[in-house]
């Protein structure tokens, strides 16, 4: 049998594209992803309705110490706080007081990120503003840059809890933390602890959701419900929104 | 008085003494120090080659020569990534570390106190179960 010269090229065409294309391709899709990544095709975002947030349900702040292994040393001027609580009163008694969660508010534009010297505090891809506990020096630049007081430096040495959570690790003695959005629950596709708490104690005063997904809970309501952001006159972009301050 | 050159044979042994004290006086000082050192480290060094504990699975995720020689640069590549970029590969993540390698005390540190290096990842991480 000869092949004519059209032939033997189409041939050599065809090996070529199944040797380039191949190693990418398989035939079942495996049913959990081996691999995440954060991506800029996400902006995580949280709504605190404060209309249905009790003055003295504490099930956030303490949903998050159970979760990050955040200690409690007993000394107001040291304690770590992720996310704390806060009463707002009118001094005129005009408007009843409020009671509200306040938390890292994963700025747009950082200043925490702005002024870290080491970059040890970065804002992720997909928005989650983090602090890379390896390289922070402890400083505390961050802690004065951030309006929200949301930033605590770790005073004394800590010990992994026995009653704790093994997958998030203790902060050593000297560096600074914060709320990270429960980025290690929210990698695995669920919701932050203090959200997950809300709900379960059937307050459902937080929203947790992707703003960049224009169907999701938190984008229909930041579109259609008139929201807040705390000192949004700083130009920060805070992602933490507030309905009913 | 007589000179040491009319007894050759005592001046030979004062010398050979004068010797064996400068010989053994730095391996004395150093034998102080290096009990005072393993005094010191968290686990002392039992002697001998390190001892392993044999790891469950049949083959690690990459060839134990090159696993030996490179695991530290990889872990730390990847913990680079994972903080920074929100990288989690779970079939190279530590917890399958664990899956083989049940005890970092019967396995990882077996061979760090033995070459004396102190990385510090599990006094702020748990090792996977």
């Amino acid at each position: 049998m000869t092949m004519d010269r059209r032939t033997v090229l189409g041939l050599g065409g065809v090996a070529t594209a199944g040797v380039v294309l191949a190693p990418g391709m398989t035939l079942i899709a495996s049913p959990q992803p081996d691999k995440t990544e954060a991506s800029g095709d996400q902006r995580w975002a949280m709504l605190i309705d404060v209309n249905k947030c009790d003055s003295d349900c504490t099930a956030c702040t303490k949903a998050c110490r159970q979760e990050n292994n955040v200690p409690l040393f007993g000394d107001p001027n040291r304690d770590i706080h992720w996310i704390r609580k806060l009463e707002i009163r009118d001094k005129e008694h005009k408007r009843p007081s409020v009671s509200l969660p306040v938390l890292c508010n994963h700025c747009e534009h950082p200043p925490c990120a702005h002024v870290c010297p080491t970059q040890a505090t970065f804002k992720r891809k997909d928005g989650i503003v983090l602090v890379d506990k390896h390289r922070c020096i402890g400083c505390r630049y961050c802690m004065l840059a951030c309006p929200y007081k949301a930033r605590s430096l770790v005073y004394h040495k800590t010990t992994i809890p026995e009653d704790g959570n093994p997958k998030v690790p203790i902060r050593a003695k000297g560096v600074v933390e914060k709320c990270n959005f429960c980025v290690h629950l929210v990698d695995e596709g669920e919701k932050p602890a203090c959200v997950q708490a809300c709900s379960k104690e059937g307050k459902n005063a937080m929203i947790f959701g992707d703003l960049n997904d224009p169907d999701s809970e938190i984008s229909v309501k930041v579109r259609t419900v008139k929201t807040q952001t705390i000192r949004a006159d700083l130009g920060l972009k805070p992602h933490v929104f507030y309905e009913g301050l | 008085m007589r000179s040491l050159q009319s007894h050759p044979v005592k001046f030979t042994v004062l010398l050979a003494l004068v010797w064996a004290f400068v010989l053994v006086l730095p391996t004395m000082v150093v034998a102080s120090g290096h009990g005072a050192a393993a005094q010191q480290s968290k686990v002392a060094y039992s002697g001998g080659p390190p001892q392993l504990e044999k790891a469950k699975g049949d083959a690690c995720i990459r060839e134990s020569g090159w696993m030996r020689r490179n695991h530290m640069d990889f872990l730390k590549h990847r913990r680079a990534e994972t903080v920074r970029e929100g990288l989690r590969i779970r079939s190279e993540s530590l917890v399958r570390c664990a899956e083989c390698h049940q005890s970092h005390e019967k396995f990882c540190d077996q061979c760090h106190n033995y070459v004396g290096v102190a990385p510090d990842c599990f006094e702020c991480h748990s090792y996977p179960k």
